[in-house]
């Protein structure tokens, strides 16, 4: 399986795919940073306390990698019907749930690794872009540290399997963009709303997203052994 | 001599049509085994279920004496093959599309790789991309790609498509080689009728899905002899000539101009001259062998009378 994964990621060559991550971890911050200067120029505060600026950061975070999940299973997944390369694949003295199942495992793991990583990457920048530029007028408590932590921890890992639900739509259509069309529509449910309030928030909202996510992948794989390759 | 495929009863059915019919096929250890079919046929579905690509609707395929399921992936590693057109990871190099391919294959020898580029003729592109191939090059690499591993059965889905003469002979000898000097089976398709010939020993023929012989090169050739055509407006006369005046009794008259000596006892130049001698006019006269070609459509002429 390890190895498989190994492979997987030597053929689609994921450094890009990292890269990518920490370009998108400098926009976010580079956004947040302006957001907050731009209110404090007008005399008002963006992030009242460091709760709200947390999950901000968080939501933008998320919303971002689930995106990314869905270019990456359009490449790795999707891709391989489209370009007919699965052919080769099962053709292999390989298991091909084995093959798909190690697909969609690197898929969830980058997505939380890169969660979790911008994540901590970006509230840490900020905290320091604080200190210097004065944009949360509350001072940073271990309390609020914690939390914060639980919170983007459990989020980070309802989000990976959420970002597996575009397989399902890609997978009919054989399609790069209705796959990404379909992760912006999730991202649009969880990570849209106000400050205080997105659906997201409603703790079964994520959870029973994320089941769908896993139930979409269990399908996905249950039947590929007996399928046929279409010509 | 072991059979290393074998397939019976084999049926695919797709949207209540038969693409393939009970087809019961032998592949025996060592042989090359071409392909006949026109467009259509069921050729490339045959092979994609021998490759478990896709899956009987009914019957059954055995590979080297197994029975061959869903869950059977180990004879996978047995076999080399391209099916249809060759299919790469076009932003890998050439080289690394076979070393990717040896990993999932659980085949290790670092040098096979240069050795089958070699045997193929890509050695100096092994570093180029394979989007930046042509179709001809692609079909090299595909053929590197089947062989790399050493498979003992290696199925080939139309091989030379793409190919220049000069390749279709390089890939000829390659194909007689690889079974002569290392005992793999092949399974080959092509309607290329006149490719099948010079490499096949055994060809199956197949039509509308259903396999409608099976028969080794030798006994197509034997029934295939080689006869003298003999073109005359007096054909009566010409016949006359040949039965009573040259004592032959195996000839056919075909038409009303045409008549095929097939015994061959007597010389062509003999016959033509006996026959000006009894006032026959010739128009033409001149030895011709029947070709896997003709043996081929007749049996397809066959299979559309008797179905």
């Amino acid at each position: 399986m390890l190895k498989l994964m190994r492979l997987e990621m030597q053929k689609f060559k994921m450094g890009r795919y990292i890269r990518g991550a920490f370009i998108a971890s400098f926009v976010i911050f580079a956004l947040l940073c302006f957001l907050a200067l731009a209110e404090k120029s007008e005399g008002t505060v963006a992030f009242p306390t460091y709760a709200d600026a947390f999950m901000i950061i968080d939501t933008m975070v998320r919303g971002t990698f689930i995106v990314f999940a869905a270019t990456l299973i359009a490449r790795i997944v999707i891709g391989e019907y489209k370009n007919k390369t699965i052919t080769l694949l099962f053709m292999y003295p390989v298991n091909r749930r084995k093959i798909i199942v190690s697909k969609l495992v690197i898929v969830v793991l980058f997505t939380f690794a890169a969660i979790v990583y911008t994540d901590i990457m970006v509230s840490c920048a900020f905290y320091l872009f604080d200190r210097f530029a004065n944009v949360v007028p509350e001072k940073l408590s271990s309390g609020i540290v914690s939390e914060t932590a639980i919170s983007m921890g459990m989020n980070a890992l309802a989000a990976s399997f959420m970002g597996l639900i575009p397989l399902f739509f890609g997978m009919r259509k054989l399609s790069v963009s209705t796959t990404i069309v379909s992760s912006l529509g999730v991202v649009l449910l969880v990570c849209s709303g106000t400050n205080e309030f997105s659906l997201n928030s409603i703790i079964a909202i994520p959870i029973s997203l994320a089941a769908l996510g896993i139930v979409i992948a269990y399908l996905a794989i249950r039947k590929v052994e007996h399928a046929d390759v279409a010509a | 001599m072991t059979t290393v495929l074998r397939t019976r009863q084999l049926t695919k059915t797709y949207q209540g049509k038969d693409v393939v019919r009970n087809v019961n096929m032998n592949v025996r250890a060592g042989e090359i085994y071409g392909f006949l079919g026109p467009n259509g046929a069921g050729k490339t579905t045959v092979m994609r279920m021998i490759a478990n690509l896709v899956k009987p609707t009914a019957g059954e395929i055995e590979l080297f004496g197994q029975r061959l399921t869903s869950g059977s992936y180990d004879v996978l590693g047995r076999m080399g093959a391209i099916i249809e057109y060759p299919v790469f990871y076009d932003k890998l190099t050439a080289a690394g599309n076979l070393k990717l391919h040896c990993e999932y294959m659980g085949y290790h020898d670092k040098n096979a790789i240069d050795e089958s580029l070699e045997l193929v003729g890509l050695r100096n592109v092994e570093n180029k991309m394979v989007k930046d191939f042509s179709l001809g090059m692609k079909q090299r690499l595909g053929i590197a790609r089947a062989i790399v591993t050493k498979p003992e059965l290696l199925i080939l889905d139309e091989p030379i498509n793409g190919l220049d003469p000069m390749g279709i002979k390089e890939f000829r000898d390659i194909f007689k080689a690889l079974s002569r000097e290392y005992g793999i089976t092949i399974l080959i398709s092509s309607h290329i009728l006149g490719e099948i010939e010079l490499v096949a020993d055994r060809i199956g023929v197949i039509n509308n899905g259903m396999l409608l012989e099976e028969v080794s090169m030798e006994d197509v050739r034997e029934k295939n002899k080689s006869y003298i055509e003999l073109k005359t407006h007096d054909c009566a006369k010409a016949a006359y000539v040949i039965e009573h005046e040259l004592r032959l009794s195996n000839f056919r008259v075909i038409g009303n101009e045409s008549i095929r000596i097939y015994d061959l006892s007597k010389e062509q130049q003999d016959i033509t001259r006996t026959l000006i001698h009894h006032d026959v006019a010739i128009e033409s006269i001149g030895k011709k062998s029947s070709t896997l070609e003709e043996y081929f459509l007749g049996v397809m002429k066959g299979a559309e009378f008797s179905a």
